[in-house]
């Protein structure tokens, strides 16, 4: 029996994902041409609206070739731009990424825009290319650009730059792949949708490929308040971090450092934390041994008299945008949004928004209302049914006692946005069950849905009240015919009757509070009839 | 032309038809909601009056509000009726009942608060128009023939008698072989001359021609009436105020059934639908003169029955005296019996339970299948003014023959018999029930 032998080498990231890609989202042509809008989508709002700046976004979608399943998607944005000497890395290094703070943005890990030029390279071998330039630059710069993906390096093709004629900023991102349009549309245009309901403050433009034009014009002036980079909240953190930032830091003592590095964190919490770990406070940071920082990290885990984490991180939509996109998208009888105050799992602050949206256009949820979920703004399609959100809807809210009975055209739109979503598994699609956050999930959707119950249960009142009234104004003409005719002579007749007509619309209207207009109306059709 | 007296009272309807309904548009224009007042005419709201022996509307009223969504189509109805019963009353026209359904039924179109266009009818079965009537003559407190609304004449009268009627006069005495047809509008007549000591109405149109052709009431100086079965309410109110105006004493003559019994009690203390216009209808001194069942069996049957204690205590419960009435020998043989007495069906019986109660029959009846056959009006307690010692015994001794027997049948023995010997000698020695 001869042993297997074994072969040992290590891969890049680059040839990892190269391999690997359905776990980004590249799994088949359809699926890819999707994966490739979003990426470049949330890039390029992630260079607009997180830095406050109002989005205009445009899409191009074309086909490439005659004969080859071959498209160009190009999207441009009126963002912050990128540095010259930075674009190689951004879109030829795998995991190289200016979102490593901790701030709430769209993009995370610096592997989306890579993904892109990967597939592209793998499918159609085209190169990407970059057209960007930064407010106050004299110039705009263009790169081609292609990813050694041995190395994980970029290989820059061309580069140039020209002069500005106007004081453009932004960054146009173009790139062809291999992929299935046909099959794609209607997700690309789900997810626009998607997208323009929670951005009814951005400009959004798509060109199809069979020359249609997708437009979601900007209709409010409004920007949600843009994230501030913050520092780690001491529960947020882990033993890594902590090793690397006493490796890296200039403070004299590890009570200077964790009073810079983390937030609430004083004197007083330093203190103490380093008292329960026993570390003197005036320590060296980098002579801290392996076993000091175990019982600092653990200290720091245990401590329970923190504020809780800054939620300044974080960019709510807040709830007038809320329900201006459910109005753009569904001219509701009834909307309502509600921004639940900040929260935290775990060292991480999360806040939980909920819009409501009902009648209209709105669209029937035949068991339960149709559930748009949204995590840091991007709108979430897949993997509905194992969403902590789908499991509040579900499970945790009796629909009955709001008075509403399915078939109902209801949509519950949950937005979670956090420095951390707690995404189950690589997709990024559904999140999971964090007791903290369901606990919100819930008092959010209950909290709007009051609202529509008492909405409702006032319409049910009104209804009534207009029945009631319909119920003896339809009389009216009859009992002044019949008064008039008893009391007044043949050229009297009309005049009381008439006179009969009004006072008896008033009574009527006061008696069942329900307009005057309504009640003429029901009396004029029947003199009409007669 | 009418007549000066239908004009007058025309007049009349029309000034008290305006009255009450200004009072309505003032509510209205002082911006009130407009309320009919009416006294409630339902079973519960009908009593009957001991003291006066009749049938009355009791105390409760009812306020119908326009803009009671309940109440608003009876409110809008009452307010039709009125006005085409006005414009009749105003074009000197005499519709009747059935003429004021399709007057006023018309229907109402109209859009609804979610744009439906929906039509509704003013009333669908002259049952709804009729109840309407019945609600404004008692808003109004006036009867339907003080409003000239005319019903098919079915009462007929013949005796020593001079009436005005419109601007004719019309002696009763000379109507030949045949009658004077009540008008709708008993109010309208006008007495001039009576001679005669009583009044006999017959139930049966038949028996009515009989006597009237025998010369019958000019022998024994009745004024005869026939209600030709029910009596209707003109046939009523004349009987009424020829009795009360000459004060003579009515007698009823009617077949010996429940059916009969009843006929008897409506013209005596009123019928129950009708009981608003009791006060001017029934005539509460009327007397039941025959057929009774003592006159068909005399009250041997009676006697056996009330041997038994219990029997005998129950009834006199139910009606103290009823076993010392005075003994009564039959008018009937034994083989006359049989061939003139009719057995009685399960309607009949249920009628009587109705009208004595329920007891009665239990003690009454012999046979097991028969009390069966009642069972389900078990705790009925009879009509107040059926609860007398005679009447008790009457209908026991129906219960306990089942028979029935109708005056056809009386002069079927012979109307000599009927007209010389059966009335007669019954007014004259007081064998009747009051
Ligand atoms: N349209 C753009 N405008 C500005 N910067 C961009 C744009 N697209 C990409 N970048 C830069 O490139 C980096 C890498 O992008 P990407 O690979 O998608 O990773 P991530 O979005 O997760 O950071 C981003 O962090 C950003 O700094
Ligand atoms: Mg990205």
């Amino acid at each position: 029996m001869s042993e297997l032998k074994e072969v040992y080498r290590a891969v890049s990231p680059a040839e990892f994902f190269y391999k690997y890609r359905e776990i980004a989202g590249f799994a088949n042509p359809a699926r890819a041409i999707y994966q490739t809008i979003r990426e470049l989508v949330e890039n390029a709002l992630d260079a607009t609206d997180v830095h406050g700046i109002p989005p205009d976004v445009k899409i191009t979608i074309r086909k490439a070739d005659e004969t080859q399943d071959f498209y160009q998607v190009t999207v441009e944005d009126n963002g912050i731009g990128i540095p010259p000497n930075i674009v190689p890395n951004a879109f030829g290094k795998v995991l190289f990424s200016s979102k490593y703070v901790l701030r709430q943005s769209r993009g995370m890990y610096g592997l989306g825009v890579k993904m892109v030029v990967l597939y592209a390279q793998m499918t159609t071998g085209r190169p990407v290319e970059v057209i960007t330039s930064k407010s106050g630059y004299k110039r705009i710069y263009y790169f081609k650009l292609r990813i050694d993906v041995n190395k994980n390096e970029p290989v820059v093709i061309e580069a140039g730059s020209w002069r500005k004629t106007r004081d453009w900023h932004g960054t146009i991102v173009s790139v062809t792949i291999e992929g299935d349009w046909s099959r794609a549309k209607s997700r690309v245009l789900e997810y626009l949708h998607r997208t323009a309901i929670v951005l009814p403050y951005a400009n959004i433009v798509m060109l199809t490929p069979e020359n249609e034009i997708v437009y979601y014009p900007r209709i409010v002036n409004t920007m949600p308040r843009p994230p501030v980079e913050t520092r780690p909240h001491p529960q947020g953190t882990d033993l890594e971090f902590l090793n690397s930032l006493v490796k890296n830091t200039d403070f004299k003592t590890i009570e200077e450092l964790l009073i810079h590095s983390f937030q609430s964190m004083g004197e007083v919490t330093a203190k103490q934390i380093l008292q329960v770990a026993g570390i003197n406070p005036e320590r060296k940071p980098s002579e801290l041994s392996d076993n000091e920082l175990l019982s600092l990290i653990n200290a720091m885990k245990t401590y329970d008299k923190y504020k809780p984490p800054s939620s300044r991180a974080l960019s709510p939509l807040g709830e007038e945008i809320i329900k201006a996109g459910l109005r753009r998208a569904f001219n509701p009888e009834y909307v309502d949004a509600v921004s639940r105050r900040p929260s935290a799992y775990s060292g991480h602050p999360f806040v939980v928004e909920v819009g409501i949206a009902y009648g209209g256009n709105t669209p029937i949820g035949e068991d339960k209302p149709i559930v748009l979920r949204y995590a840091n703004k991007i709108p979430l399609l897949y993997d509905e049914a194992t969403d902590v959100i789908t499991e509040v809807v579900k499970e945790d809210i009796s629909w009955d006692n709001y008075m509403i009975s399915f078939p109902s055209p209801l949509v519950i739109l949950v937005h979670v946005c956090s420095t951390k979503i707690p995404f189950k598994g690589v997709g990024k699609e559904s999140i999971a069950d964090i007791p903290e956050l369901r606990k919100e999930i819930k008092l959010g959707i209950m909290e709007v849905t009051r609202g529509l119950k008492q909405y409702l249960s006032k319409k049910v009142k009104e209804e009534e009240a207009r029945r009631k009234a319909e119920a003896v104004a339809k009389y009216i003409p009859e009992v002044a015919r019949s008064l008039a005719v008893i009391l007044a002579d043949e050229n009297e007749l009309n005049t009381l009757r008439k006179e009969i007509i009004s006072k008896l619309t008033t009574i009527v209207a006061k008696k069942t509070g329900v307009s005057l207009d309504l009640i003429h109306g029901i009396v004029k059709s029947i003199e009409a009839e007669a | 032309m009418p007549s000066q007296i239908d004009l007058a009272a025309r007049n009349k309807a029309l000034d008290i038809i305006k009255n009450s309904m200004r009072s309505l548009v003032e509510q209205i224009s002082r911006g009130e909601k407009p309320i009919l007042v009416i006294p409630k005419r339902t079973l519960a709201n009908t009593i009957y009056d001991l003291r006066k022996k009749m049938l009355l509307l009791g105390p409760e009223i009812q306020h119908r509000s326009f803009t009671d969504v309940n109440e608003a189509k009876k409110f809008m109805q009452t307010l039709l009726m009125a006005s085409i019963i006005f414009d009749a009353l105003r074009n000197n026209e005499y519709p009747t009942i059935r003429d004021l359904y399709y007057r006023g039924k018309h229907s109402i179109s109209y859009k609804t608060i979610d744009g439906k266009h929906v039509s509704e009818n003013t009333w669908e079965e002259q049952r709804e128009s009729d109840g309407v009537i019945r609600d404004l003559e008692v808003y109004l407190s006036v009867l339907r023939e003080d409003l000239l609304i005319l019903s098919k004449e079915k009462g007929k009268v013949v005796g020593n008698l001079v009436i005005r009627s419109g601007d004719d006069t019309i002696d009763l005495s000379k109507m030949g072989h045949g009658a004077y047809a009540i008008e709708p509008t008993p109010d309208l007549i006008e007495f001039v001359d009576v001679d005669a000591e009583y009044i006999l109405v017959v139930e049966k149109d038949a028996v009515f021609q009989q006597l009237h052709r025998y010369g019958f009431w000019r022998k024994y100086k009745a004024i005869l009436v026939t209600s030709a079965g029910q009596p209707d309410r003109a046939t009523r109110r004349f009987v009424r105020r020829l009795s009360d105006e000459y004060k003579l004493p009515v007698y009823i003559l009617a077949d010996s059934d429940p059916y009969g019994y009843y006929i008897y009690s409506v013209f005596k203390t009123g019928s129950i639908t009708l009981s608003y216009e009791s006060e001017r209808l029934a005539t509460p001194s009327a007397k039941f003169i025959g057929v009774m069942m003592t006159d068909i069996f005399g009250d041997s049957v009676f006697r056996k029955i009330i041997k038994d204690k219990d029997a005998r205590k129950t009834l006199e419960e139910i009606a103290p005296g009823v076993s010392e009435l005075k003994p009564k020998n039959p008018y009937l043989s034994e083989s006359e019996r049989s061939n003139f007495v009719i057995k009685a069906k399960t309607k009949d019986l249920e009628r009587a339970v109705e009208l004595v109660g329920y007891k009665v029959a239990d003690v009454c009846i012999e046979d097991k299948d028969v009390k069966n056959k009642i069972k389900k009006k078990e705790g009925l307690t009879g009509y107040p003014w059926f609860s007398t010692p005679e009447w008790t015994r009457e209908l026991c001794i129906f219960f306990n023959t089942l028979s029935k027997l109708e005056i056809e049948a009386m002069a079927s023995k012979g109307l000599k018999f009927l007209a010389d010997k059966y009335i007669p000698e019954k007014l004259s020695i007081g064998d009747w029930i009051d």
